[in-house]
């Protein structure tokens, strides 16, 4: 009878965790081993340093490899941005890449018929096969000096990958590079370049900050990087002297609002307005950071003159529908609890009026002084990799450089925006400004994600060659011509770091945890073998930076540590962060912090505009431009993103799906979620079915009664009503953005969420 | 003698359950299905409830994680005939698949509905751990078997992580502690010896008010949560 | 007084058609039972909202019938009642019977039924804390005894059988008081939390064991077209109206405890709630009301076929008695902390029923029915009526 055998241990040292042993009978490197085994089975176990990639964050994790399987993921804890911690979805990464319903082989469509439940009658084919057949479409374009007419889309993928898409598409010529930021934060990201000259995100220093104020920012849920949000959110609780105090103002009763001190409902697409009258509470009770406001920003006067003159609370209390003791109060705290950050989501500003909102909700924090300090707004630095070498330049590449873009960034449609990327379906379907020959789809999923969705499939269906790379047939696969099948972010080579963020720099590796399923490829390789099958500028703007995926990490890193150091750690970091660098980080013309966009107005002068008005160039609140009328529709969508909503495009993981809804203990579904006595006036039933229609389309799902929304608003989960693949994902739930119009903040291109009218009624 | 308990701060936690997922990855916990959902015969070792008061706008919804409560009188304890659940010396309730035959007397007993029943012979996954055995001819405690169909499973506090940590000479508590309590990324939760004046686990109790759920029934549970 | 037992001759085709639906309906349930074996309960209708389903609330209910069948031998055992013997030595092997059929109950509820031998390690590898092992003791006892007082019942020792009486009788009390302490000590459950449970029990048992008992004698009797005497059973109606009538208000007083807080809402919920129309009206009126009204009325309690009448509906009642003890008790949702509990945890337990497990039920009310009738048939059971030896005042004596 076999008793326990304990097993030998090595000993361990802290750091060196990412080191592959294998041993005999079998041991193990952390406090999660076994206790019995049979004697006579080899078992190697080894921990893995990579990192994640189920969402944007792209948390540093480690791995436990048993004899070839992946059996735990958790967090590498040398990884400072979130204290070496990481949200459930890196532990789903498991069934991420057990899907057993993955494609292992390249699949070419047969059937040329294309739409939803059309079968594609999918035929595997070799990748020689698929890539020369790809080289060839991509050839005859460059040699028709149509390059331009090539898109490229990518999705979420690794920033090695992205690295290698985007040099793709210079080398190849065409300037149609469409990432899925358009469908993020780009509007955060405007607000931002306006005041201080940063396209970017922002990033917190969440150590020290006394006060979060939160617009419409699901932190615990959507926030990026999560990972570090969950971490920050615990020590600020209950790590410190003193508890920081959190303020949620939201018209919807989410997870992050529930877990802070106060929930303030506020009537959707107005918190431009209540961001002025706390500018107004903090300017009239003269409680501004006069220092840093008088040193280091410009437009104050103007500024003042606009909050104070149009700003009351009492006025905004009307907007907004919060009690101006209320308004009155919070701004009274968030200018006296120091340090104090004002913090943006997607509930607030992915509107028609983002941008600005987005300005209006960042000076607030210039107004309390807590810019590039600790405590409060930081400037994220990134990773310094190696340069990548000058691509090869020619007469096709230079031709593309100049073609207009096919998501009119950059144009009067959209003159501050990077990328538009919900206007491509409209400018594919209208040929505008030119027809597109031909698409690759890297971990993209924008039939689900975008607005409009059924845009998507439209322009798809027009496209005449459409190559979709992602290891699972998603719905935007289904109107690929030719899939190939991609590793997963376990699978693959790849460096990676986060968004903003922690503010200090910090690269992670990707290295491989198992053999790839099937014959997958990372998309770095396809597109290595693709530029050598291409021949000319484009092979040889693929040169000399590494052969191939793993070459190419660590040419790039190269600059960073040591290859086998960064393998064994798995992350790199500058830990040194230096504060209040007023003098050189504002890129505006003033270079100082601009409540009066001087970046804007040097924007539109040079584009030939110039609107007279000064409110232009100022924070303010434009009431909302609600697609569908109130008579007809009266309640405005709000489709939010839970934390177990995988950001690569599938959702086929029954441990996210079972635990999908936590504030209604329900997975497996989504809600139509109602306030519960607006619900009681439409003489609704809790639980019985309903249609849900806007101007643009309905579904049907299940009505919740909720104490936790705004009376006028609708809120739905996004992630569900998935219809291409999935044991675990099909047929359940509904699609929130099948429901929402296209709209646009026309300054960022930012695609616009949460202002869709909707009517409910029952079935 | 330790006496092992769990420390949730519900002020730290931030309702994300990475603590459920982390569980049902460490110890190979099968997943349910929506028709498994709507017959409440999904296994969970361990839950996040949602529980709600009030009417908009003072609405208040408090996120309460919930293992096993490792009670010290536990009703499971008490009414398990085949003496397959019962209370090691360190205060761990031990749930013996070997013995169990399956009565569900424990299920009903138990008021934190921590037990689940294993109704059919679930799927192997690629992911599961390999380093248990499951040959189920092995003798004595199991750390972290699949369990055949027909018994009551339940959330262990990972003893085996604990046993192993101790013949390791490792600090449980601050070297070892459960998959849920290591992988919380708000760092809200603690485990460690109750007795032990020095451990995380008794400074938290004795500087924060905290609550243990249904202190009606008397069950001297041993997971206490902190308020906000 | 000269009671002879022979076994009934059963020829006619209604016997043989019986046999067959009852073998037939007992290879069903053993069928279901190996699939349920094999599949995991996953086939039944329980879940771990309600973990107890079909299984247990038939095994405690034939636990009842056993009990109060027993129980009531003692009447002319114990008590030396002449007029029921006509009834004794049917209810003692019907006794028998009923507790073969609860233990194949509990193995079919049971996850691994092939380990149900670790039910009887007494002491050793058995909680004796738990009201389960106590009961593994008590019903295995009571089996033993069962089988022994029939025994000596048969070989016509009335001395002994006068002990083994008293005995047999005490022991049945304190099985079905065993069966109701398993529910009644378990504070999760608001409905099942109650001292009264154990004496609520067997009071049903008595109710329940003694209408069956009536029911089957009855039945026997004219099955088997032998003559018999009215006035024991109008007495035994008389009995039952009394046993009703005090589980009635055992059930009253038990129900009324559970409005007063704490933890009403349970009870409150299966008084008013989706569950109340089997409470109110399979279980109060068709247990307790009815019959009691039937039995008290001046007309139909003095005919057989009022007193059937009644019966039945005590039998079928108190069957739904043991249900809306045992389905809802679970069914409602705990109150893990307070407030509105959201989604899954929160949400009422619903039982479904699937085929698997009603058949699977059928087939052990079958295999009891079968070994039943197979006892009549070979066994002397039934009394007959010596038709000879007319005496005046012996029309009360000869049963």
């Amino acid at each position: 009878m076999d008793r326990r055998t304990f097993l030998k241990l090595s000993a361990l040292t802290g750091a060196a965790l990412g080191l592959n042993r294998v041993v005999s009978p079998s041991s193990a490197m952390s406090s999660s081993a076994p206790l019995q085994i049979k004697p006579q089975k080899m078992t190697e176990v080894k921990w893995i340093n990579t990192s994640c990639l189920n969402c944007s964050a792209r948390c540093a994790i480690r791995v436990r490899v048993i004899n070839g399987q992946a059996v735990k993921i958790t967090g590498n804890p040398l990884s400072l941005t979130s204290e070496g911690k990481v949200c459930p979805r890196a532990h789903i990464g498991l069934q991420v890449l057990y899907d057993s319903e993955r494609i292992g082989f390249p699949l070419k469509r047969r059937n040329r018929e294309k739409g939803k439940g059309i079968d594609p009658e999918w035929v595997p084919i070799s990748w020689d096969q698929a890539l020369t057949e790809m080289a060839n479409r991509l050839k005859s374009l460059r040699e028709a000096a149509q390059a331009h007419k090539l898109l490229l889309l990518y999705g979420l993928n690794t920033r090695s990958a992205e690295d290698i898409i985007s040099r793709f598409a210079e080398a190849f010529g065409t300037p149609n590079l469409i990432s899925g930021n358009g469908l993020d934060e780009e509007s955060e990201k405007s607000g931002n370049w306006m005041a201080d000259g940063h396209y970017e995100s922002c990033a917190y220093d969440l150590d020290r900050t006394q006060y979060l104020l939160l617009f419409g920012a699901d932190l615990l849920e959507s926030g990026k990087p999560l990972s570090r949000f969950l971490r920050k959110w615990g020590k600020l609780r209950r790590e410190k002297p003193n508890r920081a105090k959190m303020i949620m103002i939201h018209p919807r009763y989410s997870v992050t609002a529930a877990k802070s001190d106060e929930w303030i409902p506020i009537h959707p697409g107005t918190d431009a307005a209540l961001a002025m009258a706390i500018a107004n509470v903090i300017i009239a009770e003269d409680l501004y950071d006069k220092n840093f406001v008088h040193h280091w920003t410009a437009g104050f006067d103007l500024y003042k003159k606009l909050v104070l003159g149009h700003y009351s609370p009492r006025a905004v209390s009307e907007i907004t529908g919060i009690p101006y003791e209320t308004i009155h109060r919070i701004a009274m705290e968030f200018a006296q609890v120091k340090p104090a950050i004002a913090l943006r989501g997607r509930g607030a500003i992915n509107w028609p009026e983002g941008s600005y909102t987005s300005y209006a909700i960042f000076c607030l924090n210039a107004l309390v002084g807590s810019i590039d300090l600790p405590g409060g707004i930081i400037y994220q630095e990134n990773p310094r990799y190696k340069n990548l070498p000058p691509f090869a330049e020619d007469p096709i590449v230079r031709k593309g450089k100049v073609q207009p873009f096919l998501d009119f960034r950059g144009t009067e449609k959209f003159f501050n925006a990077k990328v538009v990327t919900n206007q491509v379906p409209e400018s594919i379907s209208k040929n505008i400004p030119y027809p597109i020959e031909m698409a690759m789809g890297f971990h993209c999923n924008f039939n689900m994600s975008a607005p409009g969705a059924g845009r998507w499939d439209e322009a798809l269906k027009k496209i005449p060659y459409y190559v979709h790379i992602s290891p699972f047939v998603s719905e935007m696969a289904l109107y690929a011509d030719l899939i190939l099948p991609s590793t997963t972010y376990l699978e693959e080579w790849g460096y990676d770091h986060s968004p903003p963020g922690s503010g200090f720099a910090e690269a992670r590796i990707k290295q491989p945890v198992v053999k790839p399923y099937g014959e997958a490829k990372s998309s770095i390789d396809i597109l290595f073998s693709l530029a050598k099958r291409m021949g000319g500028g484009v092979e040889r703007s693929f040169g000399h930076m590494g052969e191939d995926s793993e070459g190419f990490v660590k040419h790039r890193t190269s600059t960073l540590m040591p290859w086998k150091e960064f393998l064994a750690k798995g992350v790199w970091i500058d830990p040194k962060y230096n504060y209040k660098k007023y003098d050189r980080i504002f890129n505006t013309p003033s270079k100082k912090f601009e409540f009066f966009s001087g970046n804007l107005r040097s924007l539109l002068i040079k584009m030939g505009r110039r609107p007279k008005e000064d409110l232009h160039y100022l924070p303010h609140y434009e009431e909302a431009n609600f697609l569908g009328e109130k008579e007809r529709y009266p309640f405005i969508l709000h489709p939010y993103q839970p934390l177990m909503t995988l950001e690569n495009g599938s959702q086929n993981y029954p441990w996210a799906q079972e635990i999908f809804l936590p504030m209604h203990g329900i997975g497996w579904a989504n809600l139509v979620e109602i306030n519960s006595e607006t619900a009681r006036r439409l003489k609704l039933k809790d639980g019985e079915e309903v249609w849900v229609e806007s101007p643009f389309g309905k579904i049907k799902a299940r009505v919740k009664f909720s104490e936790g929304l705004h009376p006028q608003v609708v809120a739905i989960a996004c992630g569900q009503g998935h219809y291409s693949y999935g044991r675990w994902q099909r047929e359940i739930g509904v699609n929130p953005n099948g429901l929402i119009g296209v709209d646009f903040d026309r300054i960022s291109g930012q695609a616009a969420f949460f202002n869709t009218r909707v009517k409910i009624y029952k079935t | 003698m330790p006496r092992w308990g769990m420390v949730i701060d519900l002020d730290k936690c931030t309702g994300c359950q990475a603590c459920t997922v982390a569980c049902k990855e460490e110890n190979n916990v099968p997943h349910g299905s929506p028709e498994e959902q709507k017959r409440a015969r999904e296994i969970y070792w361990h839950k996040v409830i949602a529980v709600t008061q009030g009417k908009y706008p003072r609405v208040h919804t408090e996120l309460i994680p919930m293992p096993c409560m490792h009670c010290d009188q536990a009703p499971c304890v008490t009414v398990c005939p085949a003496k397959a659940t019962y209370r090691r010396e360190d205060g761990i309730i031990v749930q013996d698949f070997r013995r169990c035959i399956g009565c569900k007397y424990c299920m009903v007993a138990c008021p934190y509905g921590a037990r689940s029943f294993n109704n059919k012979e679930q799927e192997k996954k690629a992911y599961h751990r390999q380093d248990s055995p499951p040959d189920r001819s092995v003798w004595g405690q199991w750390p972290f078997p699949t369990r055949t169909h027909g018994v009551v499973e339940k959330c262990t506090f990972c003893f085996h992580r604990i046993d192993q940590g101790l013949k390791e000479g490792k600090k449980i508590g601050k070297e070892v502690v459960p998959a849920c309590v290591e992988d919380c990324p708000a760092m809200a939760r603690s485990f460690g010896d109750l007795d032990d004046a020095s451990s995380e686990v008794s400074r938290l109790l004795s500087s924060r008010s905290w609550i243990r759920l249904r202190e009606d029934l008397d069950t001297k549970c041993k997971v206490y949560y902190l308020l906000k | 007084m000269r009671l002879s037992y022979t076994p009934i001759e059963f020829r006619s085709q209604d016997f043989y058609i019986l046999s067959a639906i009852l073998i037939a309906l007992t290879i069903t349930g053993f069928s279901c039972f190996v699939i349920s074996y094999l599949h995991g309960h996953q086939v039944l209708g329980t879940s771990n909202a309600i973990p107890w389903g079909m299984a247990i609330i038939i095994t405690i209910y034939l636990i009842g019938l056993s009990a109060g069948s027993l129980i009531l031998s003692s009447l002319t055992y114990v008590f030396g009642r002449e007029e029921y013997r006509l009834i004794s030595r049917i209810s003692v092997f019907l006794a028998v019977v009923l507790i073969f059929g609860a233990m194949v109950g509990i193995s079919l509820d049971l996850g691994r039924p092939e380990k149900i031998w670790r039910l009887f390690i007494f002491f050793v590898l058995n909680n004796m804390r738990s009201m389960f092992a106590v009961n593994g003791i008590l019903y295995g006892g009571y089996f033993a005894i069962c089988l022994i007082y029939l025994g000596v019942i048969f070989a016509e020792k009335p001395e002994l059988t006068k002990k083994i009486g008293i005995l047999a009788m005490i022991w049945a009390a304190l099985v079905h008081m065993g069966t109701g302490a398993i529910f009644g000590f378990i504070a999760a459950r608001p409905i099942f939390y109650s001292s009264i449970k154990p004496f609520e029990f067997v009071a049903a048992a008595m109710a329940s064991g003694l209408a069956l008992l009536i029911i089957v004698v009855v039945f026997a009797f004219k099955f088997a077209k032998r003559k018999f005497r009215k006035e024991p059973f109008f007495s035994l109606g008389k009995l039952l109206l009394a046993f009703i009538i005090i589980l009635a208000v055992l059930v009253f007083i038990d129900k009324l405890t559970h409005l007063y807080s704490p933890h009403r809402e349970p009870t409150v919920w299966l008084l008013t709630g989706p569950f109340s129309s089997i409470f109110w009206g399979l279980q109060v009126g068709c247990a307790y009301i009815i019959p009691i009204l039937l039995l008290s009325h001046p007309r139909f309690k003095k005919t057989i076929g009022g007193l059937m009448v009644a019966s039945f509906l005590v039998v079928i009642g108190i069957f739904f008695e043991r249900f809306t003890l045992v389905i809802p008790a679970t069914a409602h949702p705990m109150p893990f902390y307070p407030g509105k509990i959201e989604g899954i945890w929160g949400e009422v337990g619903h039982f479904p029923l699937t085929a698997i497990e009603s058949l699977t039920s059928l087939g052990i009310f079958a295999i009891t029915g079968l070994l039943f009738i197979l006892g009549l048939k070979h066994l002397e059971l039934l009394p007959i009526i010596e038709r000879k030896e007319p005496t005046p005042a012996s029309g009360e004596k000869n049963g």
